[in-house]
């Protein structure tokens, strides 16, 4: 779990889940309390954060009861509100302080809640329906508090949580990189999704086809995409699996202190904590009985030798040797569904069977599995190969002179500059662009609660302190984000570049006169 | 009896494509028997048919076959004829009068001049016309062949080589134009000769193999037991070894014979014919024929032995019956007598490559196959399209059995990677006719292969050919592998590939180039409606997919599923596929919802882009602003401006269209539906910036109506907001 030893540290991130419809009765106030980080605060300044934001969401429902606060700016913090489900809210509370790295742009922050939320969905379904199966909220919290953590943990940095900052303003949280593939890759891609998806007969089956961290193919509905895209990236990908191993004896060495320390935490905190979250501790104590999967967990998948990743996060309990096939909600036909994952070199294949249409259970999945092994290796093998002859390495997205990203709103896409080469910027450009995009982000909201259904045309050329010009277009859902480092001083300079970019790069969605 | 046996035929003559047999003969024949005939030769230089009488030679053209052809005929005369055979200019007409004289006979002015033998040693074992540069007739004789050309003024025959050796006897096919000489006690040494109008090829000096009952006895080979067939412009010799019941065959490369394995026979009685390059065995006292392609390297039969059918001779014969009662006399004027519907009767000659000469009787039959029986005996679907595709003869009637298989495996929802195999095969095919231009001219597979004269083939190297030539009684087909073949193998596995193409020297372009005159009767022979059995993209889409879309209404992803894999094989091959097949998964795709997976096609580029395929999306995406938008920007990629323009407009970004129609001078676009757009956003800022643009823009535009009806518009607009 790791975090509870930072979460004394850095006070300076606060996130809590609460459920409006609990504990309206005096003296039950803590009963709203689904989650909170970090868990070892006193109960009352717990319960003063929830009652800021549960007074303000009230406040501010009186004016737009459709849509409540989305964020409060204070002096000193600024709390970002995300309504995830029906009455259920994720509040983020964070430090503003202007020389240090903590300079926020609220939409990806809000990003962040939506993400953890919508992934929490996928592998336990809704947190109202957990409520509802349990409505003590015990099920709900253990729940909540190994997969958060788990989620959290990704955003540590040595000892310090680092939420997505300036830094990741050419990065968009919840959106897909998809690989650039020639035709006749595509088409062989296409044959392949076929023969996967008939490998399970008659069943409405679903499949995605990674290779590396970037999309190929998906058959899933958006929302599913992104979702099992995002934890695909995190947990399963090549660079995953190798990630989980390397790191595997650190976090081990993190969990065993923080152990320690979370017992001396627990130990002034009371009881009532370990009541409050009963089986936090099951994963890594005894109690069995009580066993959660942590899909999150950090180096739990394996490539198998069959190629098939495994893993044991569902097994019975943690002696149970039983294998188990994961399962995942999906968002759009409500449907539970097996996850089976292959991978051959860079290609990660994602297989999803409804776990309705299999009835003999994990006897029914391994059949599966062989058929696949069986109809679509040497296709597998062909695709990979072509895949990866056609691509251009870690840097193939690469513009010189231009650190940029791309958003497709309508389809979810993003593509930026490599990481290595955005590290590149200064900080003052990657500042600007951030204020800049929280500009553009407020602008399309502002459009889209005036009931404009028509996507509004932007263009913003902004010449930053270090003569750095940055650049937001906004086009029909389209976007691009754009720095131009080291370049000449006059706009008609700036605009022609861009103007360049879009047509290259872009087809010309971005050109305007 | 005679009603019980035309009932049986009858119900076959119907179905047509039962069970019952794979190749028929059809009804009627030509009939060639006139009184007073000597005998019935074939001229299969000239395709023709003669029967000499005392004073006259009668000739029925045989090619293309019909039966009422009347005969011509030459007056001749008299005296024994051996053997006759029309020049190939059909000028003259030579006689073989003797063992040691062939006459000559100038058809045109009747003028006759004798050849003989001079040595009374050696004796004339035949004789043929051939299209060879350096001569023009050959005699075969005991001694050996002569070579002559023809000198027409002189009336006489001039020496030009002669090639001493012992002949027991010979064979020899114009088709072919390979000449094969056979010697020794056994008759089983043979030296060949291919005189084509590319010159002569002496084929190196082979034996064939025979087995023996004893140890003693040495069976003697017989002209009769050896044929020498052409299949797909290859040229291969059988050879009929009746103690080990076994059909050898071999093929002539251009310097080596190379033994390719034996075929099982099952009777001692062995006709061979070839239709349409499918090798005919017939199993003549068993009375049943097997079909081989071969093709390919298997040396399967296509399907079962089955009897020869006469068809179509039911009908005739019931109704004759009918209007008289039974007697063979009368029948005879309309249908046939006992004897002569007798199949593989005691009369009955085999003619190259694929006519039955009933000389009892006087009948001449042509055999046919029969491709809707032989595909539905089948259900290897991909080796039947294979078997149909490489078919010449009926290729209208193969190309529509495709069709109907490929439709068929779709609606009965094969496997998709079954139905990817059978896709492949009619693509790789269809690709292959585009390459040697057969499907755009319908030509005939002889035709481009040079000149129409199958060549003896080279072999890569010679070490092959040495150790082919080593192990001619060994499993010579692997070296047949190394030697020659590997090459055709690899290019065109699938293909009649016109063999002299692919594998031949230079020699046979160059006469490819010109088609040489003396090829006409062979081209010329089947000009009617021949065309590849090969299908094209759209004939995939109008004959196969849109009739199955039809049917299958509702489930469409596997629909989906079988284009994407012709489109890969259309890929593969490099062939463009019509839009019309783009906007049928288009359509596919948006009435599954499936919207993500189409603009994964879009964004692919699997479907490519057009004009068609973009106004399809937008069509679609009218449930769906995504896919409309991939249409939109499709519109603008392919720069149809007008289109994007207006389309724009239609959707209320009539900024955005205004300002693409400045940037790409679009002025098709009537400025009031800009106007009409401006007003309906209720916006008169940019009412008026819009009536402004079109003002600066278009001369002449401020004394349009459209003008001063928004200039009153807007004034309203704005004294209203004032109020």
């Amino acid at each position: 779990m790791g975090l509870s030893s930072v979460s004394t540290v850095t006070e300076a991130i606060k996130f809590c889940i609460f459920d409006l419809r609990r504990g309206q009765n005096e003296g039950q106030e803590l009963d709203k309390i689904l989650f909170f980080f970090p868990a070892d605060l006193p109960f009352s300044t717990q319960l003063s954060v929830i009652g800021l934001s549960e007074g303000l969401i009230t406040f501010t429902r009186i004016f737009s009861p459709e849509a409540a606060c989305e964020v409060i700016e204070a002096e000193g913090h600024s709390h970002v509100f995300h309504e995830a489900e029906q009455d259920i809210w994720m509040v983020m509370v964070v430090e503003r302080c202007k020389e240090s790295e903590a300079i926020w742009r609220i939409d990806a922050l809000r990003r962040v809640l939506k993400e953890v939320h919508s992934l929490f969905v996928m592998f336990h379904g809704s947190i109202r329906a957990l409520l509802d199966k349990e409505p003590s909220g015990g099920l709900v919290r253990s729940h909540l508090y190994s997969f958060v953590m788990d989620y959290l943990s990704d955003f540590l940095i040595g000892k310090k949580l680092q939420l997505p900052n300036f830094r990741d303003s050419l990065k968009e949280r919840g959106t897909v990189q998809m690989l650039t593939v020639g035709r006749e890759a595509a088409i062989e891609v296409q044959s392949l999704v076929t023969v996967l998806e008939s490998c399970a007969g008659n069943a409405k089956c679903y499949s995605m086809i990674l290779f590396q961290d970037l999309l190929v193919s998906t058959t899933l509905s958006p929302e599913d995409t992104i979702n099992l895209f995002t934890y695909t990236v995190l947990r399963l990908s090549p660079r995953a699996l190798s990630c989980g191993m390397s790191s595997w004896t650190h976090l081990r060495k993190g969990n065993a202190s923080s152990q320690a320390e979370t017992g001396s935490i627990s130990a002034h905190s009371g009881a009532v904590l370990d009541q409050f979250y009963h089986s936090r501790d099951a994963s890594s104590g005894g109690d069995c009985s009580n066993y959660i999967a942590r899909p999150l967990q950090h180096g739990k998948w394996t490539k198998g030798k069959d190629g098939f990743l495994v893993t044991d996060i569902w097994n019975a309990g943690p002696g149970s040797s039983i294998s188990t096939t994961p399962t995942i909600w999906l968002h759009q036909t409500e449907e539970r569904m097996y996850l089976c994952a292959f991978q051959h070199r860079n290609l990660t294949l994602l297989f999803l069977i409804p776990v309705s249409s299999i009835p003999n259970r994990e006897q029914g999945v391994s059949i599966v599995k062989q058929q696949i092994l069986e109809n679509a290796s040497l296709k597998i093998l062909k695709v990979e190969e072509k895949l990866s002859k056609g691509w251009g390495g870690e840097n193939a997205y690469h513009v010189s002179g231009y650190r940029y990203l791309i958003l497709d709103g309508d389809r979810n896409v993003s593509r930026a500059s490599p990481p290595a080469k955005v590290a590149t910027l200064t900080k003052d450009s990657l500042v600007a662009l951030t204020k800049l995009r929280g500009e553009v982000d407020s602008e399309k909201s502002r459009a889209k609660w005036d009931g404009l259904n028509h996507d509004k045309d932007l263009e913003i050329c902004i010449r930053a302190k270090n003569n750095a010009w940055v650049i937001a277009r906004v086009t029909r859902a389209k976007e691009l984000y754009m720095v131009l480092e080291k370049a000449n001083e006059t706009l008609l300079y700036a605009s022609d570049a861009t103007e360049n970019f879009s047509n290259r790069y872009c087809n010309g969605a971005f050109s305007f006169n | 009896m005679h009603q019980k046996a035309s009932s049986s035929q009858s119900s076959a003559g119907f179905s047509g494509s039962g069970a019952l047999s794979h190749v028929y003969i059809q009804y009627p024949p030509l009939r060639c028997s006139i009184p007073g005939a000597r005998g019935l030769f074939y001229d299969d230089g000239n395709k023709l048919l003669l029967s000499p009488t005392s004073d006259q030679v009668f000739s029925w053209k045989t090619s293309p076959f019909a039966a009422d052809v009347a005969p011509t005929f030459d007056s001749v005369n008299e005296g024994p004829i051996l053997s006759v055979r029309h020049s190939l200019d059909a000028k003259f007409l030579a006689i073989q009068r003797s063992t040691n004289e062939i006459q000559f006979w100038n058809r045109e002015t009747g003028n006759t001049f004798s050849q003989r033998c001079k040595s009374e040693s050696e004796s004339i074992l035949g004789f043929f016309w051939t299209d060879c540069p350096t001569c023009d007739i050959v005699f075969v004789k005991t001694s050996g062949l002569d070579l002559f050309s023809l000198d027409s003024e002189l009336k006489s025959l001039h020496l030009v080589e002669s090639k001493r050796f012992n002949v027991s006897w010979y064979i020899y096919t114009h088709e072919s134009r390979l000449v094969l000489l056979s010697s020794g006690m056994q008759c089983k040494s043979f030296t060949g000769y291919q005189l084509s109008s590319a010159g002569i090829i002496r084929l190196p000096r082979f034996e064939m193999a025979m087995a023996k009952s004893e140890a003693n006895s040495k069976p003697v080979l017989a002209a009769d037991d050896v044929h020498v067939v052409t299949v797909y412009g290859r040229i291969y010799c059988l050879q009929v070894d009746k103690v080990a019941m076994l059909l050898h065959t071999y093929r002539f490369y251009r310097d080596a014979v190379v033994q390719q394995g034996s075929l099982p026979i099952y009777s001692s009685r062995i006709a061979i014919s070839v239709v349409d390059n499918v090798l005919l065995i017939h199993q003549v006292d068993a009375k049943v024929v097997i079909l081989y392609d071969v093709f390919s390297d298997s040396r399967a039969p296509i399907s079962a032995p089955l009897p020869l059918l006469l068809r179509g001779f039911s009908r005739a014969m019931t109704s004759s019956s009918q209007s008289s009662s039974k007697g063979a006399e009368t029948s005879e004027a309309h249908g046939l007598n006992g004897t002569e519907s007798v199949v593989y009767g005691d009369g009955w000659s085999f003619l190259v490559p694929d006519l039955i000469c009933d000389t009892a009787n006087g009948l001449l039959w042509k055999i046919q196959l029969d491709l809707e029986s032989i595909s539905a005996s089948s259900s290897e679907v991909p080796s039947v399209l294979e078997f149909l595709q490489r078919r010449k003869l009926e290729a209208h009637k193969a190309k529509k059995l495709c069709l109907a298989i490929a439709r068929t495996i779709i609606l009965e929802r094969r496997p998709v990677s079954m139905v990817a195999r059978a896709i492949d095969i009619l693509v790789t095919s269809y690709s292959y006719s585009i390459k040697t231009g057969s499907y755009f001219k319908g030509m005939r597979a002889e035709k481009s292969s040079s000149s129409g004269v199958p060549q003896v083939k080279k072999p890569s190297s010679t070490a092959d050919v040495s150790a082919s030539r080593a192990d001619t009684h060994g499993k010579s087909v692997k070296y047949e592998s190394s030697s020659g073949t590997r090459y055709e193998s690899v290019k065109s596995s699938t293909y009649p590939a016109s063999d002299s193409e692919d594998d031949m020297s230079t020699e046979p372009k160059k006469i490819s180039s010109g088609n040489s005159p003396l090829n006409t009767d062979i081209t010329g022979d089947q000009d009617s409606q021949v065309t590849s059995a090969a299908i094209s993209p759209d004939e995939m889409y109008s004959f196969v997919f849109a009739p199955a879309d039809e049917e299958m209404a509702g489930d469409s992803s596997y629909l989906v599923a079988i284009i994407v894999e012709f489109l890969r094989s259309a890929n593969s091959e490099k062939i463009k596929v019509h839009h019309n097949l783009y906007v049928l998964i288009i359509q596919l795709l948006a009435r599954s919802e499936r919207h993500t997976e189409l603009g994964l096609f879009i964004i692919n580029k699997i479907i490519e882009p057009s004009k068609e395929v973009a106004l399809q999306l937008l069509e679609s995406g009218r449930q769906n602003i995504q896919t409309r938008k991939l249409g939109l920007d499709m519109l603008r990629q392919l720069s149809l401006h007008h289109d994007y323009v207006l389309l724009l407009v239609q959707d209320g970004y009539y900024l955005e269209a205004l300002r693409h129609a400045r940037k790409n001078k679009v002025n098709t676009v009537r400025p009031s539906l800009f106007l009409e757009a401006a007003y309906a956003s209720n916006d008169s800022q940019h009412l008026a910036a819009v009536l402004r643009f079109f003002t600066d823009f278009i001369p002449g535009f401020k004394d349009t109506s459209d003008h001063n009806t928004y200039c009153r518009i807007l004034a309203e607009m704005n004294s209203s907001v004032a109020v």
